[in-house]
C-alpha cells in the first residue's frame, strides 16, 4: 500500500509515480480478478513516459542516441543492427538487454538518472515485449469510440448508465456498492452541489414528505432551476477562466470585467450549450454580427495578467499574454500542458515548440496593448447601458445632434468681424500693471504651505533682487508655496492681457517644477514650468493646469510670461490671489502682475486670428476636435477656403465669447447635454472584450521561450496530433473554437465531462484533470468517460442534462460511510463503493455559514464587494498609489453576499478564502487542493464573518427553535447539518451551552464584547449572557466536521 | 490531505484509545485527565502532519533553517558593496559604448540621450580580517563581515520588478510557482511545534517614496499544497491572521466549545469512518495551541537588554525591521523552518543619496545584531541568513547628475548578495565585476545557482526536490537551464 498511498498527494519521485499508476492500474483497479492482458497505454506507457521519454522521446533537442522510443517507428528502428523493441522477441529486444543489465556501462537507465525502474515495472515491460509490443496512440488522442454498456451481476442497483460502468468496476474487484444516503444527507449533499448552499430545513421536510418514486429526480430538477445553480457552476469556471478583479501585476489596479463573470452564471443558468459557451468565450466577438453578451463572453480571454510596469517592454508582454493564453485554452479545453513547449518541444506530449507558436499566432492578435496602462478597462472594452440606460443615452444623443443642427445654422447667419481685421482702430497701448513687489496687495491673506515658514523676504544684501528693495525666498521639499487670495484690489482681466512674474532658481538647489496659480472663486487656472508630474495640482491638459515649458535657467532672474486666455482666464475675469508653488529646491520670486492691454484684436475670446494664433502656438493639444486640431496644424497659408470656414464656425460656436451673440444660449443648453451625457456614461458599466485586429501581428517562434530571440516566422495552426482545423475558414480564435467543439474531436468532451465528474465525486475519472497527456494519470475508468463525452455531445452538449445524470446515478446516491476495510483498499474512493465525502470549499464555507444564520443576500452581479477583512492585508503589499493599496470595507448588505461576489485582488487574494485553499487567479486553476490545517480552523472559528454568523445563529435557535434549551438546540443543529440530533449530540450541546451560560452569565461586559462582533445589529430582546451562549454554540455548530463536509 | 496520512493517524489515535482503555469518543476528558498520554498521542500526529518528505534531506544538510533578508525594490550594490574606485575620476562621464554592449536597457532610461557615471559618493573601507570593503552606510554590518560570503556576481534576466522579485523568490518569473520556503516547508517539513513552518514579515521602511509592490506569491505555495505558503507575522492586530478569539472570548470560553466540538466530531467519525475526520479534529487542537504559543513569541519583555542592544534602539518597537530581524532569531529557535522578512523600497530611480541612508539605517544595525544573537546562541552555526534584493542598479545616473544628488535605473547584470551561517564560509568575497560593476569578469553567480546553493545547504539536491504539476517534474531552480550551487563560498 505505501507506494500507492504516497502516490496518491506527493507525486515528489518518479519512481514512485510510474510504480502508481501501474498499480493503479493492477493493483486497485485490478484486485481480485484476473490480470488483463498489458495494455500499452495503461501500463507501459506510463512507465516508458517517467523513464525513457525524457532522453528517448519527442523532444528532438533532448534526444539521447537518435533513439526514439515514444513512436513504433522509432522503436524497432535498426540502429547498429540491433532494434530496441522487437515484438516477442525479448532476447532480440534492446531494450530488454538494457533494463535488465546490471552493468553499469550499459545499463538503463543510467546510473546518474534519478528515475530508476522498479522490478514490477521491469516484469510489465517484459511481459509488453513478449506478447508482441503493441504499441497505441496515447489514450486521449484516439476519438472516444462509444463504448458497449458492461454486464453486471446485481439487478436492480444502476439507475443510470454510469452505474454500469462504475458497477461493473466494483464486481470486478469483488466489491459491493454501498446502500443508498439517508434522504437528509441526499437532500444536503446535492443542494450542496448543484447550489453551492445548504437545504433549509423547510426544503429537507419538503423532500422527505415526497412519497413519490421520484421525489429524488424532483429535487434535482428544482435545484437546476435556481438560479444558485448558475453561481455554483461559475465559482468552478471561473478557476478555469483566472478571473480576477485586479490586473495581477506590479501595481495591481482594480479592472472591470465583472459583466463577464455575471455572464458565466447566467450562461449557466441558461443552459448555454457548451459548444456555444466555448465559442462565445473564446471568438464572441469574431461571429457574425456578436450580441452584447457574446462579446461580454469574450472577456475570457482578457482575463489573463497584465501589466504596466515602469520600463516593461511591450513586445515582451505581448508575447507573455499570447502564451498565457495558449496555455489557459489547452488546459481548459484540451487537458494538455502546452505551455511546457513555450520554450521547447513538450517533453513528454507530441506538441512542438513550432506548434505551440502555432497556437499562440491564433491568439497574437487581440487589439490590446501590451501595456494595460493601469486602466480600470484597458481597451478594447465594450460598455453595458441598461435599456433605460440606452434610451435616455439615445435621448441626449438625439438633443446634442438638435442642438448642433441649431448652432450651425445659427453660427453661418451669423454676421461677425475679427476685431483683428479692422485696421482703422487705434491699438490700446499695453500697460504693466504691479501686483506683488517688495509685498503683498492689501486685504491679501498670505499663507505658506510646507518649505521655509513663514514666507522669507529677502533684501538685496540677503540674496538676488529683481526690482525694488526686496524679494521673496522659498526653499524646501516636496510641494511647497506661498500663496494668498481675497484680494481686494483684484487683477481685471481684459482681452489679450499678459499675467507676469519674475523668478530666479537657485543654481546648486533648483525645484524641479515651479507654477503660477491664479484664483479667481476657486483655485483654477495654473500655469507649470519643469516636472509636469511633481506638482500634483489640476489635471494634465486642461487649463486647471497648462504645462508652458521648461524650467527656465537657473542662477539668473527671467520673468514668466502667459496669456490670461490661455490659462482659461477670459475677459472679463477678476483674479482675486495668486500662488508661487515649487517641488523641491530653492527660488526667489519678484513682482508679478498683468499686462494689460485689453485690446479686442488680441483676445482669443473676441478674435478669431488671435484665437488661431494662441492654438497654434500652445505647447499642450487643445481641446477641440480632432478636425480642428489637424487644421490648426496646417501651415496659415495652405489652409484651403473650406477649412477656413470650418475654423470659422468652429470658432464662433464653442470659443467666441459674447454674451450678446445669439450662439450663448445654444451653448449653455449644449454644455447641460454634454454634461448629462458625460455623467450618465460614468453610471454604464463596461467590460473587457476580445476583438482582433485588422492586421495580424507577426509570430515568431521564440527561441528557448525568450521574447527576444526570433526563431522562425509562423502562421496559425494546431499540433499535428489532433485533428486539423476545418478547412476553408479563416484560420482565428472562431476556428480554433469550432476546431474544439467538432463533435470528433477527441478531447473537448472528455477533459469537460471529467471537470464536472470531479467536481461531484471530488476527483476526475482523470485525476489530473489539467493533464490528459502523457504524465496525467490513465483514467480509473476509460469507458464511463468515453460514453459520458459521447453522450455530452450526442445531447448537443447539453450541460444541465449531463450533471442531472452524475447526480441521479446511484454511485452518487451512495451513503458515504467507509470501512477500515474499504479505506484500505481504496483511500481516495476512486472505485465509488461509497458516496463522495470531503471537506467543502472555501466559498462554499463561507456562504453555508451566512446561509444557515439567515445573513446571505442573494443579490447577483455586479462589481465585486469587499466584506470583512483583517486590517492590512492589501496595504502590507500595495503599490503606495495603487488603487488597491487600501482595503475599504463595505458595510450592509455587501457583507453578507456570495462569495462568488467578492472582489478578487490577485497580489493579495481574501486570506480566508486563500487559507481554505481556493487559487489565487493567477493563472488556469482546474483542480483544487483539499488540506487540513490548523489556521483553517482559526479561520472557521474567529474569522468576524464566520463569527457573526455564529451570533445569528446563535438568536436563530434562540428566537425560532421553541421555548426551551433542548428545541432551540435541535433547531440549530438541524439548521446546520440538515438532520435532527441524537441523544447523545443534544447532550452535549446542552453540556457546552451550560458552562458557556456560566461564563457568560459571569462576565456581562465579556458578554456585551462577544455579541457585538460583526456589523448586523444586535437584537435586544434577550440578555447580551444568553446570546453569547448560543453564539458559542452557533460557533461550534459551523465548525462540526458534519458541516464543513460534503457527506 | 495525502490519504495515507489521516489512515496512520487514526490508526494510532485508534491504538492509542484502546491502549488506555478509554472509549474514542472521549478525547476531551482524556486531554484533562491524562493530558501527558494526550500530549504524546497529539504528537505523534504532530510530528506526522508536518513531517517532509521521506529520503529528504537527499544528505546531511549544513543549515537547518533559512533566514532569508529580501530587499525589495533592489538595493544599489555600487554605494554598498561593490567598491569602484577608478569610478571617481570619470564623474559624468559617459558609460563606454564596449561595457554597455547593447544591453537592454529599461525604458525609464532608454530614452535618456546619454549614460553619464555616477560614482558612489559613499566612503568605502577595509573591515575584518578579511578586509574586504564595505560602503560607510553599513557600519554595523560591516562589523560582521568576516561571518559574511559577499557573492558581487548574482545576475538575473529580469529587468522589472513584477517578474524579478517573482522569478528569484519562486524560481520562475511568470506567477504560479512556490516560493523558496514552501519548497522547504515542502521538502522537509517543520521542526516546529505549534509554529507554521514558515513565516513571513514585512517591516515598514524609511525612504521617502512610494514604495515598490509585493505580491502574497512571493511566500505562496503555488501549485504545491497550500500548507506551505509562508503565514504572516504580524505587527498589529492578530499576529498571526485569526489566531485570537473573538473579543470577549476567553481561553477557558474557547477550551470548552472545543471539548464539545471533539465530542460531537469523534461521533461524526464513529459515523463516516471517514479519518480525515481524525485529522481534523487534531487541527482545531493544534489551532488551540497556537492561541496561546504565538503572542508568547511575540512577547520580548523577557530579552536581556544586552540582546536587545545588539538590534539596536528599534528593536522594542514593533513593526520595525529590528524587531522582526529579533522576531526570526525567536522564530528559528522555535523550530521554525524559514522567517522571511521582506523590506520594501529600495528602488532609487532618484534621489539616492537621500534615501538609501534612511533604509540601510532601518537594517544595518539589525542584520549584524541577529548574526551575533544567533551565533551567542550556537544557533548560527545551522542557520543560514541571506540578504539581497531582485536585482542591481546602474552605474550610470537616471535623470540628472549633480555631485551629490543621482538615482540609478534598474540592472540585472550584475549585483551583490551576502549570504552566511549555515556552512557558509565567512570572510568570503566571491565573484568581481569589471571596472563599472556593470558586467561580470569572473565567477558568475545565476540566481538559479545561488537557490540552488540555499536548498543544498539545507541538504537537498535542488534536481531531486521536484513535483509532478502539469506533467513536469517542477522544481525550484527550473528546468530550462542547469544550476550549480555555489561551491567556493562554501566552508
Amino acid at each position: 500500500m505505501e507506494p500507492r498511498a504516497a502516490n496518491a498527494k506527493s507525486r515528489f519521485s518518479l519512481g514512485l509515480r510510474a510504480a502508481a499508476a501501474v498499480l493503479g492500474g493492477t493493483a486497485i483497479l485490478a484486485c481480485g480478478a484476473t490480470n488483463p492482458p498489458v495494455q500499452f497505454n495503461r501500463e507501459i506507457r506510463p512507465v516508458l513516459a517517467d523513464t525513457c521519454f525524457p532522453c528517448h522521446g519527442f523532444d528532438a533537442g533532448k534526444r539521447k542516441a537518435d533513439l526514439r522510443l515514444d513512436t513504433l517507428e522509432g522503436a524497432t528502428a535498426i540502429h547498429k543492427g540491433r532494434q530496441a523493441v522487437k515484438g516477442g522477441d525479448l532476447e532480440g529486444s534492446e531494450l530488454w538487454r538494457r533494463i535488465s543489465s546490471t552493468d553499469p556501462k550499459t545499463a538503463m537507465p543510467p546510473p546518474e538518472a534519478k528515475r530508476r525502474l522498479k522490478p514490477a515495472e521491469i516484469g510489465l515491460l517484459r511481459q509488453w515485449i513478449e506478447s508482441g509490443a503493441a504499441y497505441q496512440k496515447h489514450w486521449s488522442f484516439e476519438p472516444p469510440v462509444r463504448p458497449e454498456l458492461p454486464a453486471v451481476n446485481k439487478s436492480g442497483w444502476a439507475r443510470n448508465e454510469v452505474d454500469d460502468f462504475i458497477l461493473a468496476a466494483l464486481e470486478s474487484k469483488g466489491l459491493e456498492p454501498s446502500p443508498e444516503a439517508p434522504a437528509e444527507a441526499l437532500a444536503r449533499r446535492v443542494t450542496l452541489d448543484l447550489t453551492g448552499l445548504p437545504p433549509t430545513p423547510r426544503e429537507v421536510e419538503a423532500y422527505l414528505a415526497d412519497p413519490g418514486p421520484r421525489a429524488y429526480e424532483r429535487l434535482v430538477d428544482r435545484l437546476l432551476e435556481s438560479p444558485r445553480y448558475g453561481e455554483q457552476m461559475a465559482r468552478y469556471w471561473l478557476d478555469v477562466a483566472r478571473y480576477g478583479d485586479t490586473h495581477g501585476m506590479h501595481i495591481d489596479n482594480e479592472r472591470a470585467i465583472w459583466a463577464y463573470r455575471d455572464w458565466v452564471v447566467s450562461a449557466f443558468n441558461g443552459n448555454l450549450p457548451f459548444d456555444q459557451f466555448t465559442t462565445w468565450q473564446l471568438a464572441g466577438d469574431l461571429l457574425p454580427k456578436p450580441s452584447r453578451e457574446q462579446f461580454v463572453a469574450s472577456g475570457f480571454n482578457r482575463c489573463n495578467l497584465s501589466t504596466s510596469e515602469g520600463g516593461a517592454i511591450d513586445e515582451e508582454f505581448q508575447v507573455r499574454y499570447a502564451v498565457d493564453r495558449v496555455a489557459t485554452t489547452s488546459t481548459t479545453w484540451l487537458g494538455l500542458t502546452m505551455g511546457c513547449a513555450a520554450c521547447h518541444d513538450h517533453k513528454f506530449d507530441p506538441v512542438s515548440q513550432k506548434e505551440f507558436y502555432q497556437m499562440c499566432a491564433i491568439f497574437n492578435n487581440i487589439s490590446e496593448n501590451a501595456m494595460d496602462g493601469n486602466a480600470l478597462l484597458p481597451p478594447p472594452s465594450l460598455a453595458l447601458p441598461s435599456p433605460e440606460q440606452q434610451k435616455q443615452s439615445e435621448e441626449l444623443a438625439a438633443r446634442a445632434a438638435e442642438l448642433q443642427k441649431a448652432l450651425d445654422q445659427t453660427v453661418a447667419g451669423l454676421a461677425y468681424t475679427d476685431p483683428a481685421s479692422l485696421t482703422n482702430v487705434p491699438k490700446p497701448a499695453a500697460k504693466e500693471i504691479v501686483w506683488v513687489e517688495d509685498d503683498f496687495p492689501p486685504g491679501a491673506d498670505v499663507t505658506v504651505s510646507g518649505g521655509n515658514e513663514p514666507n522669507k523676504w529677502v533684501t538685496k544684501a540677503e540674496g538676488p533682487v529683481f526690482s525694488g528693495e526686496r524679494a521673496i525666498e522659498r526653499a524646501g521639499k516636496g510641494v511647497h508655496q506661498v500663496f494668498f487670495s481675497k484680494c481686494a484690489s483684484p487683477l481685471a482681466i481684459g482681452g489679450g492681457d499678459k499675467l507676469f512674474a519674475y523668478v530666479y532658481l537657485d543654481a546648486k538647489d533648483p525645484p524641479r517644477a515651479i507654477m503660477l496659480q491664479y484664483h479667481t472663486d476657486e483655485w483654477r487656472n495654473r500655469a507649470n514650468w519643469g516636472d509636469a508630474d511633481a506638482i500634483p495640482f489640476g489635471a494634465k491638459g486642461t487649463t486647471e493646469k497648462v504645462q508652458i515649458g521648461e524650467l527656465p535657467e537657473t542662477g539668473k532672474w527671467v520673468r514668466l510670461e502667459v496669456s490670461a486666455a490661455r490659462l482659461g482666464l477670459r475677459a472679463g475675469s477678476k483674479v482675486t490671489g495668486v500662488a508661487f508653488t515649487q517641488f523641491d529646491g530653492k527660488a526667489y520670486w519678484d513682482k508679478a502682475g498683468l499686462v494689460s492691454v485689453n485690446d479686442p484684436a488680441q483676445d482669443p475670446d473676441r478674435s478669431l486670428a488671435a484665437w488661431e494664433k494662441q492654438e497654434r502656438e500652445s505647447a499642450e493639444a487643445s481641446t477641440g476636435p480632432q478636425e480642428i486640431k489637424d487644421l490648426l496644424k496646417k501651415a496659415p497659408a495652405k489652409l484651403e477656403a473650406e477649412d477656413r470656414r470650418k475654423l470659422r464656425a468652429y470658432y464662433l460656436a464653442s470659443v467666441y465669447a459674447d454674451p450678446q451673440s445669439p450662439v450663448a444660449p445654444l451653448r449653455a443648453q449644449t454644455k447641460l447635454i454634454k454634461e448629462k451625457r458625460e455623467a450618465l456614461e460614468k453610471e454604464i458599466p463596461s467590460t473587457m472584450i476580445s476583438r482582433e485586429l485588422d492586421k495580424p501581428r507577426p509570430t515568431w517562434v521564440r527561441i528557448r521561450g525568450q521574447y527576444d530571440k526570433h526563431g522562425e516566422l509562423v502562421g496559425p495552426g494546431v499540433p499535428a496530433i489532433l485533428p486539423p482545423l476545418p478547412a476553408g475558414e479563416a484560420t482565428n480564435r472562431l476556428a480554433l473554437a469550432r476546431w474544439l467543439t467538432d463533435p470528433k474531436h477527441p478531447l473537448t468532451a472528455r477533459v469537460t465531462v471529467n471537470r464536472f465528474w470531479q467536481q461531484f465525486f471530488g476527483i476526475g475519472i482523470v485525476k489530473t484533470s489539467e493533464d490528459f497527456g502523457a504524465r496525467g494519470e490513465w483514467p480509473s475508468h476509460p469507458e464511463l468517460l468515453d460514453w459520458l463525452a459521447g453522450e455530452f455531445i450526442r445531447s448537443g452538449w447539453d450541460v444541465k442534462h449531463t450533471v442531472r445524470r452524475l447526480v441521479t446515478s446511484a454511485a452518487y446516491r451512495q451513503d458515504s460511510r467507509v470501512s477500515p476495510k474499504l479505506w484500505a483498499l481504496d483511500p481516495e474512493n476512486r472505485l465509488l463503493a461509497r458516496g463522495p465525502r470531503y471537506r467543502l470549499d472555501a466559498e462554499e464555507l463561507r456562504d453555508y455559514a451566512l446561509c444557515v444564520s439567515g445573513l446571505l443576500d442573494l443579490k447577483m452581479g455586479g462589481r465585486g464587494v469587499r466584506p470583512y477583512q483583517p486590517p492590512g492585508i492589501w496595504e502590507a503589499v500595495g503599490y503606495t498609489t495603487s488603487n488597491t493599496a487600501k482595503y475599504s470595507q463595505d458595510h450592509g448588505e455587501a457583507l453578507y453576499r456570495r462569495s462568488l461576489y467578492i472582489f478578487w485582488k490577485r497580489t493579495a487574494p481574501p486570506p480566508s478564502l486563500t487559507t481554505l485553499d481556493a487559487p489565487t487567479r493567477e493563472q488556469c486553476w482546474a483542480r483544487r487542493e483539499r488540506t487540513d490545517t490548523p489556521l483553517q480552523a482559526l479561520v472557521m472559528m474567529n474569522d468576524p464573518q464566520y463569527f457573526e454568523a455564529a451570533r445569528q445563529l446563535g438568536y436563530r435557535m434562540w428566537h425560532e427553535g421553541g421555548a426551551d434549551d433542548a428545541s432551540r438546540l435541535a433547531y440549530g443543529f438541524k439548521l446546520a447539518t440538515a438532520r435532527p440530533p441524537g441523544p447523545q449530540e443534544s447532550a452535549v450541546l446542552m453540556e457546552t451551552l451550560a458552562a458557556q451560560r456560566a461564563r457568560y452569565g459571569a462576565d456581562a461586559q465579556a458578554a456585551r464584547k462577544l455579541v457585538a462582533v460583526g456589523e448586523s445589529p444586535v437584537p435586544t430582546d434577550l440578555p447580551a449572557a444568553e446570546l453569547a451562549a448560543y453564539a458559542v454554540v452557533g460557533n461550534l455548530l459551523l465548525n462540526l466536521d458534519e458541516v464543513v463536509t460534503k457527506n | 490531505m495525502q490519504p495515507l496520512l489521516p489512515f496512520l493517524e487514526h490508526q494510532t489515535r485508534r491504538a492509542f484509545f484502546k491502549s488506555t482503555g478509554l472509549a474514542a469518543g472521549r478525547i476531551a476528558f482524556a486531554s484533562l485527565a491524562f493530558p501527558e498520554l494526550f500530549r504524546e498521542a497529539q504528537a505523534q500526529t504532530r510530528t506526522r502532519a508536518h513531517a517532509g518528505l521521506p529520503g529528504l534531506p537527499h544528505f546531511a544538510p549544513k543549515a537547518r533553517r533559512l533566514i532569508y533578508l529580501f530587499m525589495n525594490g533592489a538595493p544599489s550594490q555600487i554605494d554598498l558593496w561593490d567598491y569602484k574606485p577608478k569610478l571617481g575620476e570619470l564623474y559624468d562621464a559617459d558609460l563606454p559604448d564596449s561595457i554597455r554592449n547593447g544591453q537592454r536597457l529599461t525604458t525609464m532610461t532608454s530614452g535618456q540621450k546619454r549614460f553619464p557615471i555616477a560614482p558612489s559618493i559613499y566612503r568605502f573601507a577595509q573591515h575584518g580580517q578579511c578586509g574586504a570593503m564595505v560602503s560607510e552606510l553599513l557600519p554595523h554590518t560591516a562589523q560582521v563581515v568576516d561571518e559574511l560570503a559577499v557573492i558581487r556576481t548574482v545576475y538575473t534576466e529580469a529587468i522589472n520588478h513584477d517578474p524579478a522579485s517573482t522569478f528569484i523568490l519562486t524560481g520562475n518569473q511568470v506567477p504560479g510557482k512556490p516560493s523558496i520556503g514552501a519548497w522547504l516547508s515542502y521538502g522537509l517539513g517543520s521542526e516546529a511545534e505549534d509554529l507554521p513552518a514558515f513565516v513571513v514579515m514585512t517591516p515598514r521602511w524609511s525612504a521617502k517614496r512610494d514604495a515598490q509592490a509585493l505580491y502574497q506569491r512571493l511566500w505562496g505555495a503555488g501549485f504545491l499544497p497550500s500548507r506551505h505558503q509562508g503565514v504572516a507575522l504580524r505587527s498589529s492586530g492578530d499576529p498571526v491572521l485569526y489566531l485570537n478569539n473573538p473579543p470577549g472570548m476567553d481561553a477557558a470560553s474557547r477550551r470548552s466549545m472545543l471539548d464539545g466540538l471533539a465530542k460531537l466530531n469523534q461521533a461524526s467519525f464513529e459515523r463516516s469512518g471517514d479519518p480525515e475526520t481524525q485529522t481534523r479534529i487534531a487541527q482545531y487542537e493544534m489551532a488551540f495551541r497556537m492561541q496561546t504559543s504565538i503572542p508568547g513569541l511575540a512577547d520580548i519583555s523577557a530579552e536581556p537588554k544586552s540582546v536587545l542592544e545588539l538590534y539596536g534602539p528599534e528593536v522594542t518597537q514593533p513593526g520595525t525591521f529590528a524587531a522582526s530581524a529579533l522576531l526570526a532569531r525567536r522564530l528559528v529557535e522555535r523550530g521554525v523552518r524559514v522567517v522571511q522578512i521582506l523590506h520594501r523600497e529600495w528602488d532609487h530611480h532618484t534621489d539616492l543619496p537621500r534615501d538609501l541612508p534612511l533604509q540601510c539605517r532601518d537594517v544595518d544595525q539589525a542584520c549584524k545584531g541577529l548574526i551575533l544573537d544567533l551565533k551567542q546562541r550556537g544557533l548560527l552555526e545551522d542557520t543560514l541568513v541571506v540578504w539581497g534584493g531582485e536585482f542591481g542598479r546602474t552605474v550610470y545616473c537616471q535623470g540628472e547628475l549633480r555631485h551629490d544628488n543621482y538615482g540609478r535605473d534598474h540592472h540585472p547584470r550584475c549585483y551583490t548578495m551576502w549570504m552566511a551561517g549555515g556552512g557558509i564560509r565567512g570572510g568570503t568575497v566571491f565573484g568581481e565585476t569589471d571596472d563599472f560593476s556593470y558586467n561580470i569578469v569572473r565567477d558568475p553567480v545565476h540566481i538559479r545557482d545561488l537557490n540552488a546553493t540555499i536548498l543544498n545547504q539545507m541538504g537537498i539536491d535542488h534536481n531531486r526536490l521536484t513535483y509532478n504539476f502539469l506533467g513536469l517534474d517542477q522544481k525550484l531552480t527550473g528546468t530550462e537551464a542547469p544550476a550549480t550551487p555555489v561551491k567556493a563560498i562554501l566552508a
